[in-house]
């Protein structure tokens, strides 16, 4: 039997009673040791007579030291010394006591940088695996195989609040859009309709299928990006299930989908590189899709039609924004990327070259609903219509590449090679 | 035998040890005396291999290295053990509040490991028949003799012998504390519904042994960068936590006095 060492004073004590170690004081004692320091006592008191038996080899398991036993009355006083080695190996204590503010409305993500929380790596350890960023990890874990681990190659300074809009911003397609107020509408524009939806859905899928590939590359630490780019994955669902269920609503159909768009919409999910794919995704593509919608809205034959490209347009805002603020923080940190994502557009544009522009469907499609029917002299109206917007989006993706810091001649050639199928 | 590696043979008594070995083998990669590892499927075969010069070092049990002894006639020589091989103890199993003391077990049923089992039937024996008893007399014995060859290595006899004492087909058990210990944490014994009563003296458990003519240069060369695992590196931790320990320690052969003895009181054969 253990005897006793009487110059050791506990520092912390525990009355086990009658538990023995299957019945649960092994969770008893690790939290009590773990709340004195290493080389300090605690002193467990036990009426339980098989813990004698029990507890030099679970000290011995667990790398602690029973350094007393001692009958007291119908009990024992066993005296455990924390050890050093504990059986995890961990290099720093946990944040306690950390005290975030709270908005009037709630606890805000922007807020949550407290302690540990608020360190946010430039390069970030890939075997920190899928600890939450501000969590004390224990070293010896395998590295996860994450590509983005510098925080330039993904970040923008207003992450956090984009991912608050974007949370708030939800919304469900299956009750929020009126459905029951669709009317029958004349073929020609039915048609138009479920044309332009269709080419809207296989987009979506693209804006989904992009971050959600580069999601998983993403080092963890940089939470607020991976939550935002979740929030982008959503949105796109959202649209994709949306704009299908348009084409479907009103005695319409899917339309026709082209080579030339798979192909364009191919290009971007091979993209290989974070702020690349960003840059031609979300500040080409969906920066140019804000006009898309904004045109579908403003000719939709029905209030269902305009609901939704209204809907679609505010979400896609928030990508839009995401990816030109990514874009800035990336060339900030290296003004160097800039050749590198005009580079980028320009390898896109080559291999799109065979490609003979957009769709003829969906050009058709825009001059109709922007004519509201067959008419000649509405058609030519149509024309007129898609034809301002095309200069609409080279405008705005002009001001959006100059407001980046491109020169204007820059901006302009980057904006002239982007792909013709908008996305 | 050769300059080149050494050969380090072990029990493959678990699919879990291959990786443990694998690992050590790559912490050797490098130092001055690397080592490859020959698998054996009982200890007995691995000590015929060591013996016969085909390996240099077994990882053995307290029992392979008492046979080794005996057969080089004590010119064997142990390189290391792990701190856990030390101060190794029996613990004699029973339902919670049935027995106090291995006095009780007199005219009951005392459930053992595999024959071949240090820990969970020949010291429980030995230790016993010092306390007065006589075990298979005045103490039925219900033994569990599976695995054998693995020297109790698997736990799957001190399981089996827990189960009898659940069931009623014994009193007591007599299980390694540090296997005890193992079920405990791993949620595998049933809370409250059994209890241990009885510690035995310590003893020594496993080693790696080698033969007296073994290049001592070598030997210790390999002994040298086994014992420079730190436990604070978490590449050599995950090593040690797999082969539970957190050092390796030079020989400390006096523990392994008792397992002499009870292997000469049972008359446990020294080769076979």
């Amino acid at each position: 039997m253990v005897t006793r060492e009487p110059d050791e004073e506990p520092a912390a004590s525990f009355d086990g009673e009658d538990l023995d170690l299957s019945s649960g004081l092994i969770f008893a004692l690790d939290v009590c040791l773990s709340d004195v320091e290493v080389g300090q006592v605690l002193e467990l008191t036990s009426t339980n007579a098989a813990i004698a038996h029990e507890l030099p080899a679970w000290c011995r398991g667990t790398g602690h030291e029973l350094v007393g036993a001692e009958p007291d009355g119908d009990r024992t006083r066993y005296r455990i010394r924390r050890g050093a080695l504990g059986s995890l190996m961990f290099k720093d204590r946990p944040d306690w006591g950390v005290s975030p503010e709270f908005r009037h409305d709630g606890f805000d993500t922007r807020d949550w940088l407290v302690g540990k929380v608020a360190e946010i790596p430039a390069s970030a350890d890939p075997t920190t695996g899928f600890s939450p960023r501000g969590a004390v990890v224990e070293p010896g874990a395998p590295a996860f195989p994450y590509t983005e681990k510098e925080r330039d190659r993904v970040w923008a300074h207003n992450v956090a609040s984009l991912y608050e809009q974007a949370t708030a911003a939800q919304w469900d397609a299956s009750v929020d859009i009126r459905w029951g107020d669709l009317r029958p509408l004349p073929t020609h524009v039915e048609r138009a309709v479920c044309q332009v939806m269709t080419h809207l859905a296989e987009n979506e899928y693209a804006a989904l299928y992009v971050p959600a590939r580069f999601l998983p590359r993403i080092h963890p630490h940089f939470t607020e990006v991976v939550l935002f780019l979740s929030t982008q994955v959503v949105d796109e669902a959202r649209h994709i299930e949306a704009f299908t269920k348009r084409a479907l609503a009103n005695g319409g159909g899917l339309q026709f989908s082209t080579a030339m768009t798979q192909t364009s919409l191919k290009s971007l999910l091979e993209q290989e590189d974070f702020t690349q794919a960003s840059f031609l995704l979300s500040v080409l593509g969906e920066g140019t899709f804000l006009e898309y919608l904004a045109f579908v809205e403003r000719y939709a034959p029905d209030p269902v039609t305009a609901d939704i490209a209204r809907r679609a347009r505010v979400d896609e805002a928030r990508h839009v924004a995401f990816g030109v603020e990514h874009a800035r923080h990336a060339l900030a940190a290296d003004p160097d990327r800039a050749g590198e994502l005009r580079t980028a557009v320009e390898r896109r544009a080559s291999y799109l070259a065979d490609a003979s522009g957009q769709s003829p469907h969906v050009e058709e499609a825009l001059v109709i609903l922007a004519a509201g029917g067959v008419t000649p002299s509405r058609i030519r109206d149509g024309v007129q219509a898609v034809r301002a917007l095309h200069d609409t989006m080279h405008r705005r993706r002009v001001t959006r590449l100059t407001q980046l810091g491109f020169p204007p001649g820059t901006a302009e050639e980057i904006s002239e090679m982007h792909t013709p199928n908008f996305m | 035998m050769s300059t080149g590696s050494m050969l380090v043979g072990a029990v493959a008594y678990d699919a879990k040890v291959i990786p443990i070995w694998e690992a050590i083998r790559e912490y050797y990669r490098g130092s001055s005396v690397e080592m490859d590892v020959v698998w054996f499927s009982n200890y007995e075969a691995q000590v015929e291999a060591l013996l016969e010069g085909w390996i240099d070092v077994a990882w053995n049990t307290n029992l392979a290295y008492v046979r080794v002894h005996h057969a080089t006639r004590g010119t064997c020589r142990v390189l290391a053990m792990r701190d856990t091989d030390v101060g190794f103890r029996t613990l004699l199993i029973g339902r919670a509040g049935e027995l106090a003391e291995a006095n009780d077990l007199q005219g009951r049923i005392l459930a053992l490991g595999s024959a071949d089992s240090a820990q969970a039937a020949i010291m429980p024996v030995h230790y016993l028949r010092r306390e007065g008893l006589s075990p298979g007399e005045d103490v039925g014995l219900l033994r569990f003799d599976s695995d054998v060859g693995k020297h109790g290595d698997t736990g799957r006899s001190e399981r089996e012998a827990l189960e009898a004492v659940l069931t009623g087909k014994a009193d007591a058990a007599a299980v390694g504390a540090a296997s005890w210990d193992v079920f405990v944490r791993a949620r595998e014994v049933p809370p409250g519904r059994l209890a241990p009563f009885w510690t035995s003296p310590p003893f020594n458990h496993c080693n790696f042994t080698v033969l007296g003519s073994l290049d001592a240069e070598r030997a210790d060369a390999w002994t040298s960068h086994l014992l420079a695992m730190d436990w604070e590196d978490p590449e050599h931790r995950r090593i040690l936590e797999l082969e539970g320990l957190r050092e390796w320690l030079l020989p400390e052969l006096e523990g392994y006095g008792d397992v002499f003895a009870a292997v000469d009181e049972q008359g446990i054969s020294a080769r076979w």
